[in-house]
Formats: C-alpha cells, sequence, structure tokens
C-alpha cells in the first residue's frame, strides 16, 4: 500500500499518507490508538471503503477494487471488527452467502462448460457443510456447521468469519481487534491457529490494542497515530512498553497504582440467585455474593459460565427464577431496568452494539441514553419534553473528559471507531453519579491510553465510596483492579480471593473448574 | 488523558442555535443522498411510464403536458387531494419510526370516519364545538382500532402487519353493515348505503376555493405537532430507540411494549382524524367504500417522504399533484387515468428498492446481501440479468406472433429470444462472458426492431430500442468490472 489517504465528511482525516510494506508469509501487526485509523486502512485494502489517493499494490501488481468482490478475488480476507453475520442463519449459509453456487462433485471438474453449468447450479449446502466441516478439521477450529450463528458464542463466531475467507481462498488474512472478544483460552486457539496459517505461506496482518499479542506472533509492527504511520519495527527490536510510547506518545504504565481499599457498607448484596437464560436453561445457580462502599469487587472466569445473565439480572434486563438481590438496603429483585437505574446502578454493558448504543442515534442522543426522561434533559410540563441543548452541554462535556475522537456530537455513533464507541458507553454511565458500578468488560477494545484512564477512573470512584462489580475476562484486569474477587464455574462462585494473596495459575485453574483440592495437590506436586 | 485533550476540537462552551442545527440538518450527507435517490426514482418512474405509454398507444409528450398543466392550474386541487394523503402518511410515518408497519391505516381511516359522521348527523351541538368534538372521538376510535394491534403485539408477540391488516378489513365490512343496516339513510335515496348527511354545524368550512377546507389547517398542524413529537418529546425519543435498536432501549430503561403500543395507538388516531376530517370537509356523509384508498396511500407518502413528518408533507403534496393533474391529463389527452396509479406505484417501488434489499439482506438472501455489500457492480448486473429474463421471453413471445407474417422478422426475433436468456444464464451467475452474451442480445434485440419497424410497425421497433438500449447501457458498465479474458491488457489482475 502506498501513500494511502482517506477524508470522510465532516473533515475527519481518518489516513493520511500512508505506506505499508507487506511481505508475503509474515504477520504484520498494526497497532494504534482508537481512532487511529487502523480499520479504515484496512477497509480499503479490503474494497469496502475506496480511498482518496494512493495506490495498493498486490504482488507487484497494481489493483483497484470496486468491492470487496474483487480483494477476495485476489485472496484477501478480513475478519471485521464487529462481525458481519446474519443471526438466524446457520454456520453454512453464512459462509456461503454470495458465492457461486457448488454442487457435489460438479466443482472438481474442469472445463469451460462444468464452469458455467456450475455456476448456474443452485447451492447444495450439503457439499458446502463437508467443505466448512473439512477447513475447520483442518485448521483445528472445531464447529458445528448446521449451527445457528445467534446460538454461538462470540469466540465461536469470529471462527466462522475466518472460515469463511478461508472458504473463499484467501491467503491475505486481515484480522480487525481479533482477540478483544476472545476470553485467554480463545486467544491461545487462535494463536495455534494464526500459526498454522502462518506455516502455510498465509499471509497475516493482525490489528490489535494487546501489546503483548504482536511480540509473541508478529514478525513486523506498524504504528498509527492520528492517521499516519509512526513507522514499522521489527519483533526482536522492540517491547510492550516501546511500542505503547510509539502509539501514545508517552510512557504508560501498565500496573493501576491504588491504595488498599476502605471498603463501608454492603451496597449490592445477592442471596442464593438462581437465573436461566433465554433458551431455559439454568445458568446461575445459587450465587451469593455482597459489595460494599469503595470496593471493587471483580468476578473472574471464562465466559459463558453465567455472568452475563447474573449482571442481566442484577439490571432487571432479566428475572431471576429464584433468589434475593438487594441494592443499599432496597430489593430490586423483580424490579426493571429503568426502577434499577433510579436506586443508583449504572451498566457498562458487554456487548456495546447489542445493547449499549442506538447506533444510528447521534452522539448526543446516546450519552443521556437512561437518563433522558429526567431533569435536566427532560424539561416542561411532566418532563414530557426534551432540552436539546443539554443533551449537546452533556455530550461535549464527556467527549472532552473521555478524549473521545469526534468531528462533532451530532454525527451518528456509528461513525466512530470501535474503541471510541465503548469510551461513549463507559463515558455515559460513569457519568451518572451511581452508587453502583456494574461494569462488564468495560475496556473491550480500548487502546493502552484509554484502557489506563479508565481503569484511573474507576479507582478513583472506589475511592470516593461507590461500589463496583467488575465482570472481566481478563485476568490482568481483575487483578491490577479489584480488591476481592469471586471465580465464577458453571454458575456457582466456586472461590473468594484476594488479590494479593493468589497467583495468576491458581485463578486460572479455578476459572476452570479444579476445586481446591486440587490446588492443594497442585501446590504439594 | 489531558495530553491529548487537542484531539478534540469542540468548543464547549458554544452552543448551537437553530439555524446552525437547521444548516447542518440540510449538509447532512444521508439526506441529501435520500433526496437525490427520491428524485432519481421520480424521473425514473417518469421515463419508464413514458415507455408503457408509448407501447400501448398513447402519447407520453401530451401525456405529461397535460399532467403538468393540469397540476400548475389548480393548486386548490392539489391541495385538496393531499390533505388526507398528510394525515395518513403520518400515521404510517410514526408507526415506522418505532420500528412497526401499520399497514391498517385504511381501516382505521374508516372508523374515524364513522365516528365523527355519527356525532355529525345524530347531535345537535353548536358550531365550533360541533366538528371539533366530531374530530375527536373520530381519531379516538381511530385509537382504539390501533391500539388493540399495539397491544397484541406487545403483549402477544402477534405480528402486526398480520393483524393491523385483518382489522383493516374488519373495519371497512363493519362500518359496510353499520351504513347498509342501522344507520342506513331513509327516504329517496334509500337504495345507496349511505349515513344521512351531517348537521351544517358539523361541517368544516372552506378555507380557499371550492375545494380547499379547514382539514388543510389540520393536517398541516398534525405534521408540526407529530415532528415535535418525534424530536422534542421523551415519549418520541423513546419511540426512535426502540424503532432502532430494542434491546438499547430496554437497557435505557425504555419500556419497548408500552412504546409499541403506544405508537400504534396515536398512528391509528392519525389516521382516524383524516377519516373524520374527510367527512366533515368533504363528504359530509358516510357512504360505503367512499375511501379512494386514502389510507393505503399513506404508506406510498410515507415511503416517498421518507418517514419524515415534513417530507410526507411534501410526498402527499407531490402525489396531490398527481391526482390533480391525472384528471387534467384524463380528460384532455385521454390517457387512462390508471397511469397515475402506475407512476406512484413505480415511484415508490423505486424509492422502496434499499429497503426492501436491506430486508431481504437481513433474511439470507444472498443476491440482496451483495447488492447491499457491493451495490457496483451488483445492481447493474442484476437489472442486467433481470432485463435480459424479460427479453427472453418477450423473444419467443413475439416470434409466434410474427413468424406468420414475415419468417425474416420471425428469425430475428428468435435469436433475440435465444440470446436473451444466454445473457441471463451468463449474467446471473456472475460469469465474466456474460457482458458480452449481453452486447449480443442487445445488438439483435435492435437489428431486430430497426427491421421490424420497416416490416412490421412501430411497436417492434420501439420493443426492440426499450430493451437493446439499457441492454447496451448496462453492458457497457459493466465491460469495465468484468473484463472478459480476451479483452484484458497485460498487466491486469
Ligand atoms: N463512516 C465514517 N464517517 C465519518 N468518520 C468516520 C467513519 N468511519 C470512521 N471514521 C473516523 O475515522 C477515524 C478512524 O477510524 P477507524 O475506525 O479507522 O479507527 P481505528 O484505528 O480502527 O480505532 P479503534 O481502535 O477504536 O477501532 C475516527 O476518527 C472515526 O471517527
Ligand atoms: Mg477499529
Amino acid at each position: 500500500m502506498e501513500n494511502i489517504s482517506k477524508t470522510f465528511a465532516g473533515d475527519v482525516q481518518a489516513n493520511k499518507n500512508i505506506t505499508l510494506r507487506i511481505e508475503e508469509g509474515e504477520v504484520h501487526g498494526l497497532l494504534g490508538e482508537n481512532g487511529a485509523g487502523k480499520s479504515t486502512l484496512m477497509n480499503i485494502l479490503y474494497g469496502l471503503i475506496s480511498k482518496d489517493s494512493g495506490r495498493i499494490i498486490i504482488r507487484g501488481q497494481e489493483v483497484e477494487f470496486h468491492g470487496p468482490h474483487d480483494a477476495i478475488s485476489v485472496g484477501v480476507g478480513m475478519v471485521h471488527q464487529h462481525f458481519k453475520l446474519i443471526p438466524p442463519l446457520t454456520v453454512t449459509e453464512n459462509v456461503v452467502l454470495g458465492m457461486e453456487p457448488i454442487i457435489n462433485g460438479v466443482d472438481k471438474r474442469k472445463g469451460r462448460l462444468w464452469k458455467i453449468v456450475k455456476q448456474i447450479l443452485p447451492i447444495s449446502y450439503r457439499s458446502a457443510s463437508k467443505r466448512i466441516a473439512a477447513i475447520a478439521e483442518e485448521n483445528g477450529m472445531a464447529i458445528d456447521p448446521n449451527a445457528k450463528i445467534r446460538d454461538l458464542s462470540v469466540g465461536l463466531q469470529q471462527r466462522v468469519e475466518i472460515i469463511k475467507t478461508l472458504y473463499r481462498e484467501a491467503d491475505i488474512l486481515i484480522l480487525d481487534e481479533p482477540t478483544s472478544v476472545l476470553t485467554p483460552q480463545e486467544v491461545d486457539e487462535l494463536f495455534v491457529t494464526l500459526q498454522k496459517f502462518k506455516d502455510a505461506g498465509k499471509t497475516i496482518i493482525l490489528i490489535t490494542h494487546k501489546l503483548r499479542e504482536p511480540i509473541i506472533l508478529c514478525d513486523k509492527i506498524s504504528v498509527l497515530r492520528d492517521g499516519e504511520l509512526v513507522g514499522t519495527v521489527n519483533r526482536a527490536d522492540t517491547s510492550p512498553s516501546e511500542l505503547a510510547k510509539m502509539m501514545v506518545g508517552r510512557e504508560v504504565v501498565f500496573s493501576v497504582e491504588k491504595e488498599p481499599a476502605q471498603p463501608g457498607n454492603v451496597v449490592l448484596q445477592i442471596n442464593n440467585l438462581h437465573v436461566r437464560d433465554s433458551r431455559g436453561l439454568d445458568v446461575v445457580n445459587g450465587v451469593s455474593l455482597n459489595v460494599r462502599s469503595g470496593e471493587i469487587y471483580g468476578i473472574a472466569g471464562v465466559e459463558g459460565n453465567g455472568q452475563t445473565e447474573l449482571v442481566e439480572a442484577i439490571t432487571g434486563l432479566r428475572r431471576a427464577t429464584s433468589g434475593e438481590i438487594t441494592v443499599n438496603g432496597t430489593d430490586i429483585t423483580g424490579m426493571n431496568p429503568r426502577q434499577v437505574r433510579d436506586v443508583g446502578v449504572s451498566h457498562i454493558p458487554e456487548d456495546r452494539h447489542a445493547r449499549g448504543l442506538i447506533l444510528s442515534f447521534s452522539i448526543a442522543e446516546n450519552v443521556v441514553l437512561g437518563k433522558h426522561q429526567n431533569p435536566p434533559f427532560a424539561t416542561g410540563p411532566k418532563n414530557m419534553m426534551l432540552d436539546l441543548d443539554r443533551f449537546n452541554k452533556e455530550a461535549k462535556n464527556l467527549v472532552h473528559t473521555y478524549s473521545i475522537k469526534v468531528s462533532d456530537v451530532q454525527v451518528p455513533v456509528s461513525t466512530l471507531s470501535g474503541g471510541n464507541q465503548q469510551k461513549v458507553v463507559v463515558a455515559r454511565e460513569l457519568s451518572i453519579n451511581p452508587d453502583l458500578v456494574i461494569a462488564a468488560q468495560p475496556t473491550r477494545g480500548l487502546d493502552v491510553g484509554a484502557t489506563e484512564f479508565i481503569h484511573n477512573t474507576l479507582i478513583a470512584m472506589r475511592d470516593k465510596g461507590i461500589a463496583i462489580l467488575l465482570v472481566s475476562a481478563e485476568l490482568d484486569e481483575i487483578r491490577n483492579l479489584a480488591d476481592r474477587i469471586g471465580v465464577i464455574f458453571d454458575g456457582k462462585l466456586v472461590a473468594e480471593k484476594d488479590p494479593y494473596e493468589t497467583s495468576q495459575e491458581e485463578l486460572g485453574l479455578l476459572m476452570a473448574g479444579h476445586g481446591s483440592e486440587d490446588l492443594e495437590e497442585a501446590r504439594n506436586v | 488523558m489531558t495530553e491529548n485533550v487537542e484531539v478534540t476540537n469542540i468548543d464547549i462552551e458554544k452552543d448551537d442555535d437553530t439555524i446552525t442545527r437547521i444548516l447542518r440538518k440540510l449538509n447532512d450527507r444521508k439526506l441529501r443522498k435520500q433526496a437525490m435517490w427520491t428524485f432519481g426514482s421520480i424521473v425514473l418512474s417518469l421515463f419508464v411510464s413514458a415507455l408503457i405509454m408509448v407501447i400501448s398507444g398513447y402519447d407520453p409528450g401530451a401525456a405529461f403536458y397535460y399532467l403538468a398543466v393540469g397540476a400548475i392550474t389548480q393548486p386548490d386541487r392539489i391541495l385538496f387531494y393531499a390533505t388526507p394523503l398528510i394525515l395518513t402518511g403520518l400515521s404510517v410515518a410514526l408507526a415506522f419510526k418505532c420500528g412497526l408497519f401499520n399497514i391498517g391505516a385504511e381501516g382505521q381511516l374508516y372508523m374515524g370516519a364513522i365516528g365523527a359522521t355519527i356525532i355529525g348527523y345524530m347531535f345537535s351541538l353548536p358550531i365550533l364545538i360541533h366538528p371539533i368534538l366530531a374530530l375527536l372521538v373520530g381519531s379516538l376510535i381511530g385509537v382504539i382500532w390501533g391500539l388493540i394491534p399495539g397491544l397484541l403485539k406487545a403483549y402477544r408477540g402477534a405480528h402486526e402487519v398480520v393483524t393491523t391488516m385483518m382489522l383493516s378489513y374488519t373495519a371497512i365490512l363493519f362500518t359496510q353493515w353499520l351504513v347498509t343496516y342501522p344507520l342506513k339513510e331513509q327516504g329517496e335515496y334509500a337504495w345507496i348505503s349511505q349515513t344521512p348527511r351531517i348537521f351544517d354545524t358539523a361541517i368544516l368550512p372552506n378555507l380557499y376555493g371550492p375545494y380547499v377546507h379547514w382539514g388543510l389547517f389540520i393536517a398541516i398542524a398534525a405534521v408540526v405537532a407529530v415532528d415535535f413529537l418525534i424530536n422534542r418529546t421523551v415519549l418520541g425519543y423513546e419511540l426512535r430507540a426502540v424503532g432502532q435498536n430494542e434491546a438499547a432501549a430496554e437497557y435505557g430503561g425504555i419500556n419497548p411494549k408500552r412504546n409499541m403500543a403506544l405508537a400504534l395507538g396515536i398512528s391509528g388516531g392519525l389516521a382516524g382524524l383524516a377519516g373524520g376530517e374527510e367527512i366533515l370537509g368533504t363528504y359530509y356523509r358516510f357512504t360505503d367504500q367512499w375511501s379512494p384508498g386514502l389510507g393505503w396511500d399513506g404508506i406510498t407518502v410515507a415511503v416517498l417522504g421518507n418517514n419524515n413528518p415534513w417530507g410526507v408533507l411534501a410526498g402527499a403534496i407531490f402525489f396531490g399533484a398527481l391526482r390533480a393533474g391525472g384528471n387534467t391529463m384524463h380528460q384532455v389527452a385521454h390517457v387512462p387515468i390508471e397511469m397515475v396509479g402506475l407512476i406512484q406505484g413505480l415511484i415508490v417501488l423505486f424509492v422502496a428498492a434499499p429497503k426492501i434489499i436491506d430486508w431481504l439482506a437481513d433474511n439470507g438472501q444472498s443476491f440482496a446481501i451483495r447488492m447491499k455489500s457491493e451495490p457496483f457492480p451488483a445492481i447493474p448486473e442484476f437489472l442486467l440479468a433481470a432485463i435480459s429474463l424479460i427479453g427472453g421471453f418477450l423473444g419467443f413471445g413475439y416470434m409466434f406472433v410474427q413468424m406468420a407474417f414475415d419468417p425474416i422478422l420471425g428469425i430475428a426475433l428468435l435469436l433475440a429470444g435465444i440470446t436473451s436468456f444466454l445473457s441471463f444464464a451468463f449474467v446471473y451467475p456472475r460469469n465474466e462472458n456474460g457482458t458480452l452474451m449481453a452486447l449480443l442480445a442487445s445488438g439483435i434485440w435492435i437489428a431486430a426492431g430497426i427491421f421490424g419497424t420497416v416490416v412490421a410497425g412501430i411497436q417492434v421497433g420501439i420493443l426492440g430500442l426499450a430493451l437493446g438500449i439499457p441492454m447496451v447501457l448496462f453492458a457497457i458498465v459493466l465491460l469495465r468490472v468484468h473484463r472478459p479474458p480476451f479483452l484484458m491488457r497485460r498487466g491486469d489482475a
């Protein structure tokens, strides 16, 4: 890619004259702050966005893409930051969408006439799912081709996206923040898969915010800042802290400094809570815990062990089958989300696109979601009218405090980069002076600088006497922030630990379902 | 993070005044794109209807001339026709803002109309109060007729398209029964199913000329009110939130069920108001089947206006102009009045095409997904395939007609048909030779058309050109994308 530039409407210069050289067969890391232009650059390479100027040269040939269609035909595949799958359809249907029809046997025949026949014939889903299963097995990515996307975890959905590119015979693979949605185990599995691709001679471009990953996997690393290329370095010549400095332009502290907690009264009390998921299965099986004011309670666990439903039950989005939840002594079991908000609970949801944001709404309209019906945002008789000036003022305030990169608070939130969208959600929820914060994956997709800022904010809120329940798939985050850690496995809290006295390995074993006897054993051996 | 504050170049102190806000709205790229698309759709549908007129033997020049003259010289008629469409358009648009498709505006309109009629002729009330009360009752019955499917949707999950449609027919049949039996006017006109005339006190007086009555004022006030409701009130914010992302709305403390029911209720009220206003201002009594599909047209008006209240106003006036001009066109140029309906239908089809594609794409139709993810070249490809398919059928069809009169023309048409089918077979699955086949087919069509004009008359020529020319155009456009192998220069990927 040479001298690529792109300016969006509203004078957002997302890419400024970027020249990137990627060798065949290498793993190339792409780093940069939120809104640096990484996704934009890769979308240009994938033909999804048109460039304003510059050239793309692949294997010595200059190419001009009119759409992903063209990019796919020269072997470029992309897995997007926000997946582009259709939930009600099966894996197979999603993979073959927009593809030439195929039928058993025909795709092996050669010759012009067969080629035509091949293309006219309808799709044979059976042979397609066979091929998908074969691809999956070859690359160590177990998946059921007939499962519906909406029943799959995020990690599995990502596999489907990767299989989709392989099905289209991509040999240049772009992955936009593949790891930010994965559990540590899934990240390891992904890396094994990517190593296989590398051995098979495929070229991989990896966008990430986690600095350790490129060090493990990448051969070369390029860093973008404010739409410009800061530089490209070899893996051997760099370190995480140096990369962070290149990205942010200053030193970044990785471990958070905090005073010991001064816990006060119990704010959140959960007694023997049972919750079912949408399919009617028991996924929270008798959880009891309490969170005091002025402390951060971390819930560690592999995703899919009931965290989602637990959080939904607390925030009123899901009905508990039995058990009791109180906040500051008020029983909130069975309250609706608005009532729960009104007793002083704020909630950073785990999936910003599913619940956190209304993508077509402006930033100003999004930052008031949940408090829009109360003064000062609602005015007039019975608070029926909206005060749009207040919306804007609030939005500008938060944009300023949280360094959200936007051109204007009136633009739809969908035009923000992934990390900046996350900042909108976090800013909104932390700004309402809550008594209790339920933070599920609060720093998902944020760059190192923003993560540091959010961590510091959470700790400052704790020190002001706010109770915080932190649910995170990232052990580092939990260990750095939490004052107490509860390990959740299969819908139960299997242990409660002091972060200062617990090792990473111990937590890892507990999260994987090994009881404390196993731990004793492990220690004794 | 204070170090990179300079990233955010927003002045916190400065507040935008209304003018900058309006300017920004006008500058919005999406709005401009939508406006361009709508305008393009109008032009395209006029073009297509011109083609259809030519093929069916009318003079499109004269037709459009009198259409325009009829509209320009009768602004009062335009407003007269537009008045109920504004209200039914608002009704559909408002429900749509909450993500609901109110198909049943026609039934709500009938219910509102019968309510207003009953107050109008059964009760004797003072002058100002009478119409106001009649309109209130009409709207209220409309609200009820909208609220029922709303509640069914919210608490029973019954799809609103089915329930509003069923209730719509129920309403039409129920009012028919009412005016045929219990409410029927006795006496001279007893053979017509209609109610007695409303009292003069209930009539909405004329505003201007013989047609335009106070209903227009009510309709425009409703535009302002609905705009205010959607954009400036808590309720409007919540309705839109539910329409855009139900899960996020619920998370934000908004009750999706309550809002859905309310949206359909208000929507029904607007349609009911349209019914009442038409009775009190125009018809003065309820006659069975009196509405020429005002509720249905509300759907098309909402689509044309992109569900925006002011867009609905513009759309209704445009359709009003088509009606007013259509009458003149019918009387002077003798083009059937159905042509107006055809133009309307085509416009809506073209305007709604992207939404239809969205819908199909979300439901897993692969061609729609491709059209959405890469509109170019997928759309020209799809159109070329469609024209080829049509050409294939027409070629064979005309071949049988012409073979007996002129075998040479027959063979030419046969060839055109075969190549068109082949072109479809190549283009639809995106074979790179498809464009060449399309070029061949279009060449044969044009040749057959020219030859046909000489030996068989102008219709064959028009048919040939109507198929051949768009085919050539699309094929040339596509040649830039799918360069067939032997046309490819060295160095191309
Ligand atoms: N469709 C769009 N319209 C206007 N601006 C846009 C659009 N898409 C992206 N931008 C802007 O371009 C800039 C770069 O965005 P991009 O998505 O490339 O960032 P990124 O590096 O991927 O960040 P992140 O790490 O947060 O995902 C941002 O300021 C964003 O607001
Ligand atoms: Mg991104």
